[in-house]
């Protein structure tokens, strides 16, 4: 018996106005041209709510991209899950977070890239920053919850305090502090954006204190950065286990990252249902539950607390999507990791252009 | 907006409220009820969502107190006063529910 996903990414789009060097979308995103309508996302909906999902994270790319977003959140209250939009906010009206919220948006999570306007609109690649933070103000207005994100690395990680204030500021009561994880265009911009230890390590203590003195009031979430832990990250808390990923062209993924490991071979959902997909996709099956774990992790007391760690950073450093995530200090490709972190602070903060990586292969027509 | 009283000692007055964020709803998949906010999912014991369906913002401490121990008369009064206060304190804490003032 395969327990159902708890939550469904919807990944309306890959476009997206910002240029955020840490970007996690594929950088290929311009081949995901060929995105689902409203009405198949309708479908989607109601087979992840059937399935038995409770949360749908509208996510992109931008999502407020779709003019049709308004109709998506519809359908899914309609189908009974609870709503979050995950956006930057660029640029989005009072009126049009009024119509979110009459259609029955429950929760907005806006990125922010840092804690002043200048240095954060540097980091997105477009002036955005300033009316981010009256967005905040307008969702908590109109009656929604709100969660701030920011993306830390070596760039911000030293304002961690005056982004846990910006976030009291706005009346936010979720905020996600996410280490940068190291794929795709983070992983190619390592240099600058990889932290030293003595930076993270105060980060993390003003983060912890600042839980601690929020407690009640604003949840503060600090994902661990695992190339500094003494264990990896649990990623989507295993693979097809709690989590389903729909891409803007209708594929289905165990998780939004999985586009690039090789020989993988995921269903769409055009053409087969998101509840015979979760339950019988081939590649749903593949590194499931702990049968296809190497013998490191398959001896392990922690093989169902960290399922493996990350199957796309085991690839993307080792070359084998099945080895042992190579951020936990048990896997023999553990001096990869320890290779590619900073050694020491950097002398001078480099503060110059840097931009995600982009490129169009052009062999994604559907 | 009312304001809020003090968490760790609610009068009877207060009116526990299922905070704005929380929606309380069956499961039909894993066969029971729960409370989702952002990123969350709290399951709930029979017993604890007939607290939380309670949490209506009108109802005071008292009232949910009185109206549980209605729906269990086999129960010890005393019993199930100090049980819906712990529950709703560990809900306070949490940010599931918040204590309106009278």
């Amino acid at each position: 018996m395969i327990d159902p996903p708890v939550a469904l990414l919807a990944e309306l789009t890959y476009r997206c106005p910002l240029r955020c060097a840490y970007c996690s979308n594929p950088a290929d995103w311009r081949d995901y041209g060929d995105e689902l309508d409203a009405a198949a996302w309708s479908r989607v909906l109601r087979e992840a709510a059937d399935l038995g999902a409770l949360h749908v994270h509208f996510s992109g790319g931008e999502p407020l991209l779709r003019d049709d977003l308004e109709s998506l959140v519809r359908a899914a209250r309609d189908a009974g899950l609870y709503t979050n939009l995950i956006t930057s906010a660029w640029r989005v009206t009072r009126e049009r977070l009024a119509a979110l919220a009459d259609a029955g948006l429950d929760h907005v999570q806006v990125s922010v890239q840092d804690s002043d306007a200048p240095r954060a609109d540097r980091l997105a690649g477009t002036t955005a920053h300033a009316h981010k933070l009256g967005a905040a103000r307008q969702v908590k207005a109109l009656g929604m919850a709100l969660s701030i994100n920011a993306v830390l690395h070596q760039r911000n990680l030293a304002r961690v305090g005056e982004i846990i204030a910006l976030a009291e500021s706005v009346g936010a009561e979720r905020l996600e502090l996410a280490n940068t994880q190291w794929h795709g265009s983070a992983l190619a911009h390592r240099d600058a954006l990889m932290p030293d230890r003595e930076t993270l390590a105060r980060a993390q203590s003003v983060a912890l204190a600042a839980r601690e003195r929020l407690r009640g009031t604003m949840d503060v979430i600090w994902v661990i950065p695992d190339w500094y832990e003494d264990a990896p990250r649990p990623c989507m808390d295993g693979w097809g286990r709690r989590f389903v990923t729909v891409v803007p062209t209708g594929v289905a993924l165990p998780c939004p990252g999985a586009h690039d490991l090789p020989g993988m071979v995921f269903d769409n959902v055009r053409e087969r249902s998101l509840g015979d997909i979760w339950r019988e996709g081939r590649d749903f099956q593949k590194f499931r539950g702990t049968d296809w774990m190497s013998p490191t992790c398959a001896s392990c007391e922690r093989r169902e607390v960290d399922f493996g760690g990350c199957r796309c950073q085991a690839f993307a450093l080792t070359g084998d999507a099945a080895r042992t995530d190579p951020a936990c200090p048990k896997s023999p490709d553990h001096a990869l990791v320890r290779d590619l972190r900073r050694a020491r602070p950097a002398a001078v903060a480099d503060e110059g252009p840097l931009y995600r990586i982009d490129i169009r292969r052009g062999r994604r027509a559907s | 907006m009312s304001s809020v009283s003090d968490p760790s000692d609610p009068s009877d007055a207060a009116r526990p409220t299922l905070a704005r964020r929380a929606r309380l709803r069956w499961d039909a998949a894993r066969a029971r009820h729960v409370v989702v906010v952002p990123e969350g999912v709290l399951a709930l014991t029979e017993e604890a969502a007939e607290v939380a369906a309670l949490l209506d913002g009108r109802r005071s401490l008292a009232d949910v107190i009185a109206a549980v121990a209605e729906a269990h008369p086999e129960a010890p009064r005393e019993v199930i006063d100090a049980d819906v206060r712990a529950y709703l304190r560990r809900l306070v804490e949490r940010g599931y529910v918040t204590m309106e003032a009278p």
